[in-house]
């Protein structure tokens, strides 16, 4: 198209675009005669729509322009823009809880409020506070207290009774009165409080209540042979309560009723199969057999064809959720829909976790943490719309765009830009939805994969896990180190450390556990300590992070053997994450390869790798480097 | 949860006509003697001042009984910037009862009672309307509102700050007749979506609709000067000087506010309202109305073309004293007689009794002012995050015939479900595209069909809250403005309201919005005090509900057709 | 909003406060000091919604002593304003935590460090504070007088309290001012409880 006249200008402006699941990132560079790259701007901005779909032009275009204007150039001196070819990849995330824990008949309370009242053990029959005026002095009484009652009231019942000679060697009471009712008593006695269902305990039963002092768990009630001693038990019936003695350990507090076939049981709930196929299999797998069975079955149908869940569980729900999701995205009008066939699900990572969750039959609200499975699955299609969205970007910018490279081999070009790094080189993009890795080995051959679970799979399970319920907190959990507020002065941090403040704390962070956000601390809703968040914070980067980090790199090293793999550079917005690169490092270090975060270009840090590496790759195409004369 | 009955007890044994009596809801109500040296009256107290006016120089040194080395900083700024020095002394001099005559009488121009008001000190002012009664108080209404045609204002919210909601509710309300609709949020950081949702839908409902959004100063500024809203109004002013310390203001600080609306074209007006001060317990011993007649001569004397009053959210203090909506009526008289635009109160949760609630509108109600309402919840008052109007979506009904039995203009009117239906779904689909355009969290057809159908919040289906904040986050990174939304109307095909809108943002170019009681038609013609001012001279004249409008007011929910009686109109 | 109170079936309590003194800076660190405005169980003797004062200091008092924490009561007497008075309050407690009372119900958890017209938790709606409500606050205040992150106490919310109360809480609190005394300090209080109809 250039007729003859001028010589070739000596640099020719190109731009690179990394259309990413949730950035789009544009590198400017321009190309000397002999292929001499000099780049000259990069810019970051959210990616419109779906990747790989024509609504990621707007993005494109904003990227692009975000760069010239850093640069200083216009779109007029664009000779070509570089699109990486992408597609489109939908992850999911579903969670089963699979096992559930039950009291029948009220057999007991452990759910441990913070205030009970007395101290040490007492045996005796179970009566209403409202029968008391009638009891007969003799066998020891454990007084149970309604709701409505009045502390000063039930104190004064209490000791009228034993004025009378009535043994009450402990109480139970609905409200959260423990502590003033016992200061009230002539004679001390154990008294457990905020039993919600205080009605359902039942009367005329064999019962024993015991309280540890502050700071100490109790002793008799969580010893099956103490639960034996108290209530006269042979072998075969201190068997039968041991899950009793089980559940309370680790209590201050706890009511323990002797009833003639009362129980606690820890049931499994099914939920269904996995079916996987792949590698000329067809697997199947229960979900409540837990993660590591799930993944042991995915390893053995790998590589993955597709997978489907049962109907009408959230696993199922979920995996349909992907393909239909990913069939809309790639329904474009006029044009034929594609064909279910072409929509599979690709990989599924399982990790085990827990969720607090009530217990059936409790009495007062007992809350266990119940075994969970929390599963991320990944959908991808061949199809992809690159080339629709080059030709809408060359429309808006008014200049050529073209499908540089794909995604994978791009990213390796640009992380090979990182300072200290050399073939064979391996990268790690750390996304949201998924965990993807290529490896450019020595002889410049390229492979990539994509596996599923990232960090919002983290975020789900710090949610869930701390019983958070809000996806926002658990969001800044997972990017923020954390710290307590111990006084409107000073915090501690999560590594010991105290800082002060010569301004005061707002009042909504004090005394709270709180993660140190750019804008300042924000309080964390949980009545956990910040050693238990913070365990359960490194925990869920690990199983996802690091598992995901060595199965994707499995995947591609020769062999599945990852010593042949000796650089390793980890991309993609949680690589900026204050923890998980470190965390990854450790898991690599026994294998002897290098791995740290990528800094693109010298100066980028882990971003705008697939953007530079498409500039590289086209600056150094034979085609390109050295443009014969015009003819 | 505290509905519950008033009096209980082991009481004598009560007559059965005392017990229905008793459980009436206007039992419910609250109230109270009056305690005039606290300032617990509503405009009768022996310890208001005597009006008194002096001028020196050109300066006004003496000031309903106070020397300028005595002024507070109320009396200075109105001394200073809301008195008309040249008449100050001759109009104050005027016998009170030809004042409040002239207020009445036909014969007295509008323009002939304004060169006497502008010279008038607060004193004088309560001095006048303290002469009159609550219908010659509605008679100087009449003629002294200053844009000739009378509108309502709608509160648009949505107690799960739903903007698919909002839109829809503010598309219906543009429909029914709101000239302004106004929204807030539960949770403030909803405010752009929420803001965005409110415009869009009112363009729908009807183009030329306004909008705002009433947050903390520097949001609801910038949202203004973005063109994501239309005007403000919640910009409050207090009758004391101890009360404005209080909130950290002046009277030259909310000035300054008010100029830098102006500044951008942008309409807005100032709220304040008997009560107010005398809740904080810092009324100074002066009557609520005293202190309000100050706070409408500080807006005067700011330059704001309007005032929000009529107690507004102190109105269960006026409320429970005696005379009390009589003073409530006189302070919306007297913004008007100032010649500011009035948005006349009727907008917050007043009373148990219906009976109650409906009386106290009429003095707004039959003589009209600028908006009867300021507003009239055009939402479940479940769903008012203004704390519940006075009015409701339930009393659509009962509030157009209440305009049809008198041949009065509310402002609103009956509008027919097909007609109701189809705006709240192309509102819906509208802020849909929107909200894809500039890639906010999506609404799904799921939601637009609900908006569509929908009565409440709990009609919806939930949306995910932390995308949305995060959305509404990026729309003021961004940087979005009005211009983005016309963008995304016009791309997907919603020109007509691409349209609206953009006519509207052009309004700020002409600053024909920042004339006195200034609304646009459906035809984006501005109507206000300089185009359609208000000239009432006595029967036969003013606004008159006749021709089309009067037409469009006949319809009912229900009318039975007289020629042929086994049918209904409609 | 059933769960039943749990007030006291015994005949109705009265409480007067007796003045033992001018209060001082506390030194126990397990202390909560809860201070009342001037007419708190003197002038006035139940709130806005009638809950007795008695009752009022009864269920604040227990909430604490539930949490194992001391209370001292604090009258004061120059100051209505609910922010003041609190934040005074806090700086005599040995803890730094004050609950702060009106005698209309308002009630507010104030820290010694915070500006004054910051809070812990406030509870401006007195028409909706019920002797629950009270417990909770005594209870609360004493966690953060432990340095633990209760929860903080539920608020309600109301359109109708408006029409019904606003009026009413307007005429309290200009009667609580009212009952100032100009120059008088805070001082400590003795409760001394009574039952109103013995025999």
């Amino acid at each position: 198209m250039r007729g003859p006249g001028p010589a070739e200008p000596a640099e020719r402006l190109i731009v690179g675009v990394d259309i990413g699941n949730s950035t789009t990132e544009a590198c400017l560079a321009s190309i000397g005669p002999e292929g001499a790259v000099s780049y000259l701007g990069t810019d970051l901005t959210r990616t419109t729509g779906v990747k790989g779909t024509p609504d990621n032009t707007p993005g494109a275009l904003t990227a692009i322009r975000g760069a010239l204007a850093r640069a200083g150039r216009s779109a007029g001196e664009v000779r070509t823009v570089l699109l990486n070819e992408a597609t489109p990849v939908i992850s999911g995330l579903a969670m089963e809880t699979i096992t559930e824990t039950i009291i029948t008949e009220s057999t007991m309370i452990g759910h441990n409020p913070t205030t009970p009242g007395g101290e040490g053990l007492g045996v005796g029959t179970t009566r209403s506070i409202a029968e008391l005026g009638e009891q007969e002095p003799g066998e020891p009484v454990v007084c149970v207290v309604p709701h409505g009652w009045d502390f000063d009231d039930a104190a004064a019942t209490i000791n009228a009774a034993v004025q009378r000679g009535v043994a009450v060697v402990a109480a139970i009471l609905a409200g959260d009165d423990a502590v003033l009712i016992t200061n009230r008593l002539a004679r001390a006695v154990p008294v457990v409080d905020e039993v919600a269902a205080v009605e359902k305990v039942p009367l005329g039963m064999l019962a024993a209540v015991e309280v540890a002092a502050p700071g100490r768990t109790i002793r008799t009630l969580s010893n099956s042979y103490g639960l034996a001693t108290v209530f006269g038990l042979d072998p075969a019936q201190t068997r039968q309560v041991s899950p009793v003695a089980r559940a309370l350990t680790g209590n201050r507090s706890a009511v323990v009723v002797r009833t003639p076939s009362g129980d606690v049981t820890d049931r499994r709930i099914p939920v269904g199969e996995l079916v996987l196929r792949g590698a000329g299999k067809t697997l199947r797998v229960d979900v409540d057999a837990g993660a590591e069975a799930i993944m042991d079955v995915v390893g053995r149908a790998q590589p993955l064809d597709d997978a489907h869940g049962e109907p009408g569980t959230h696993v199922g729900g979920m995996l349909a959720q992907v393909r239909d999701t990913m069939a809309d995205v790639m329904d474009l009008p006029g044009q034929p829909a594609v064909p279910v066939s072409e929509i599979a699900i690709r990989d599924v990572l399982a990790v085990d976790t827990f969720v607090p969750a009530d217990v059936r039959g409790g009495l007062a609200g007992e809350v266990a943490l119940e075994n969970a499975v929390a599963l991320a699955a990944m959908v991808s299609t061949s199809r992809s719309r690159m080339q629709l969205v080059a030709d809408l970007v060359s429309e808006g910018l008014g200049a050529a765009a073209e499908i540089g490279g794909v995604e994978g081999e791009m990213a390796v070009s640009g992380a090979l830009t990182t300072p200290g790094v050399d073939r064979p080189v391996a990268v790690l993009d750390l996304g949201g939805g998924s965990t993807d890795a290529a490896l450019l080995t020595r002889e410049g051959e390229c492979t990539a994969v994509h596996v599923a679970g990232a960090g919002e799979l983290v975020t789900k399970l710090i949610d869930s896990e701390l019983a958070l319920g809000d996806r926002e907190v658990a969001e800044s959990v997972k990017w923020f180190p954390l710290a307590k507020v111990e006084s409107f002065f000073h915090i501690r941090h999560e590594d010991g450390t105290v800082q002060f403040f010569d301004e005061p704390l707002p009042p909504h962070v004090y005394a709270r556990v709180v993660v140190l956000t750019p804008d300042g601390p924000a309080p964390v809703g949980t009545r956990h300590g910040l050693d238990h968040v913070r365990r359960v914070r490194r925990e869920a980067k690990r199983r996802v992070f690091v598992v995901n980090a060595l199965r994707a790199l499995r995947q591609v090293a020769p062999g599945g053997n990852l010593r042949a793999l000796e650089f390793v550079v980890l991309l993609g917005g949680s690589a900026l994450d204050f923890e998980i690169p470190d965390m990854i490092a450790d898991a690599l270090a026994p294998h002897g390869i290098v791995c740290g975060t990528g800094n693109v270009l010298g100066t980028e840090g882990p971003r705008n790798a697939v953007a530079a590496g498409l500039v590289r790759t086209y600056a150094a195409g034979p085609m390109r480097a050295a443009p014969g004369p015009a003819t | 949860m505290t509905s519950t009955a008033p009096r209980t007890g082991t009481a004598p044994r009560q007559s059965l006509r005392t017990e229905i009596l008793e459980a009436r809801p206007v039992n419910l109500d609250g109230f109270v003697e009056e305690w005039p040296e606290k300032g617990l009256v509503a405009m009768e107290s022996a310890f208001d001042p005597a009006p008194s006016v002096r001028v020196e120089d050109g300066q006004i040194v003496e000031l309903d009984g106070k020397t300028r080395d005595e002024f507070d900083f109320m009396d200075t700024f109105i001394a200073n910037h809301a008195i008309d020095v040249a008449s100050a002394e001759r109009c104050t001099a005027m016998p009170s009862a030809e004042i409040a005559r002239m207020l009445m009488d036909p014969r007295a121009s509008r323009d002939e009672v304004l060169a006497v008001t502008r010279g008038l000190t607060p004193a004088k002012i309560l001095d006048v309307v303290k002469l009159m009664n609550v219908v010659e108080i509605m008679q100087g209404m009449q003629k002294m509102r200053a844009r000739r045609t009378p509108a309502n204002q709608g509160h648009s919210t949505s107690a799960r700050d739903n903007p698919v909601q909002v839109a829809a509710d503010a598309a219906e309300g543009a429909l029914r007749g709101f000239a302004e609709l106004e929204t807030t949020l539960g949770v403030l950081r909803y405010a752009p979506l929420v803001a965005i949702a409110l415009q869009v839908g009112a363009q729908v409902g009807r183009g030329g609709v306004l909008t705002q959004c009433a947050l903390e100063e520097a949001t609801e500024l910038e949202l203004g000067m973005r063109g994501i809203t239309a005007y403000a109004e919640t910009i409050s002013i207090y009758g004391t000087e101890s009360v404005f310390i209080d909130g950290d203001d002046t009277p030259w600080s909310k000035a300054f506010l008010a100029s830098a609306y102006a500044s951008r074209g942008i309409k807005m007006r100032f709220t304040s309202g008997t009560g107010s001060e005398v809740q904080m317990g810092n009324a100074e011993g002066k009557s609520m109305l005293y202190l309000e007649i100050r706070c409408i001569l500080m807006a005067k004397g700011a330059g704001v073309q309007g005032l929000q009053n009529g107690s507004i959210s102190c109105i269960g203090v006026p409320g429970a004293v005696p005379g009390g909506l009589r003073a409530v009526a006189a302070e919306n008289l007297v913004a008007s007689m100032v010649d500011l635009e009035c948005a006349s109160g009727n907008d917050q949760s007043f009373s148990h009794s219906a009976m109650r609630r409906t009386a106290r509108a009429m003095p707004q109600l039959l003589p009209g002012t600028d908006f009867v309402c300021s507003g009239y919840s055009s939402v479940p008052n479940a769903d008012n995050m203004f704390a519940g109007s006075n009015f409701d979506t339930e009393d659509f009904d009962d509030w157009n015939t209440i305009q049809r039995d008198f041949q009065v203009d509310g402002g609103l009117r009956h509008v027919r479900e097909d007609e109701i239906l189809q705006a709240r779904d192309k509102a819906a689909r509208a802020l849909q595209a929107v909200f894809a355009h500039l890639d906010l969290p999506p609404i799904t057809d799921d939601e637009v069909a609900a908006a569509t159908y929908a009565n409440s919040s709990n009609d919806y289906p939930f949306r995910d809250v932390l995308s949305d904040l995060k959305g509404a986050q990026s729309v003021m990174d961004r940087e979005i403005t009005g211009l983005d939304l016309v963008k995304g109307l016009e791309a997907a095909g919603f020109h007509d309201v691409a349209e609206n809108l953009l006519t509207v943002l052009r309004q700020r170019v002409s600053g024909d919005l920042l004339q006195t009681s200034a609304v646009l038609t459906a035809d984006f013609t501005p109507l206000s005090a300089i185009n359609d001012p208000n000239d009432y001279a006595g029967p036969g004249t003013g606004y008159r509900l006749e021709g089309e409008r009067w037409e469009q007011l006949k319809k009912l929910r229900h009318v039975t057709s007289s020629t042929n009686p086994e049918t209904e109109v409609g | 909003m059933t769960t039943p109170t749990a007030t006291s079936t015994l005949p109705g309590r009265t409480v007067s406060l007796r003045e033992i003194g001018p209060a001082r800076r506390g030194t126990r660190e397990d202390e909560v000091v809860v201070a009342v405005s001037p007419a708190f169980a003197g002038h006035f003797s139940k709130t806005i919604v009638d809950v007795p004062h008695a009752e009022v200091l009864r269920q604040l008092l227990a909430g604490i002593e539930e949490q194992g924490v001391t209370a001292r009561v604090v009258r004061f007497r120059d100051t209505a304003d609910l922010a003041a008075l609190a934040h005074m309050g806090a700086k005599l407690s040995g803890s730094g935590i004050c609950v702060g009372i009106l005698s209309r119900g308002t009630t507010i958890i104030h820290q010694k460090d915070l500006p004054r017209l910051s809070n812990l938790e406030l509870f401006p709606q007195s028409p909706l504070l019920d002797a629950a409500v009270f417990r909770m606050i005594g209870s609360n205040a004493a966690q953060y007088a432990k340095g633990e992150s209760p929860q903080p106490v539920p608020t309600r919310n109301d359109q109708m309290a408006r029409p019904r109360w606003q009026a009413k809480a307007a005429l309290l609190h200009l009667k609580e001012f009212e009952c100032i005394e100009a120059g008088r300090g805070p001082v400590d209080v003795e409760l001394v409880f009574e039952s109103s109809n013995a025999g």
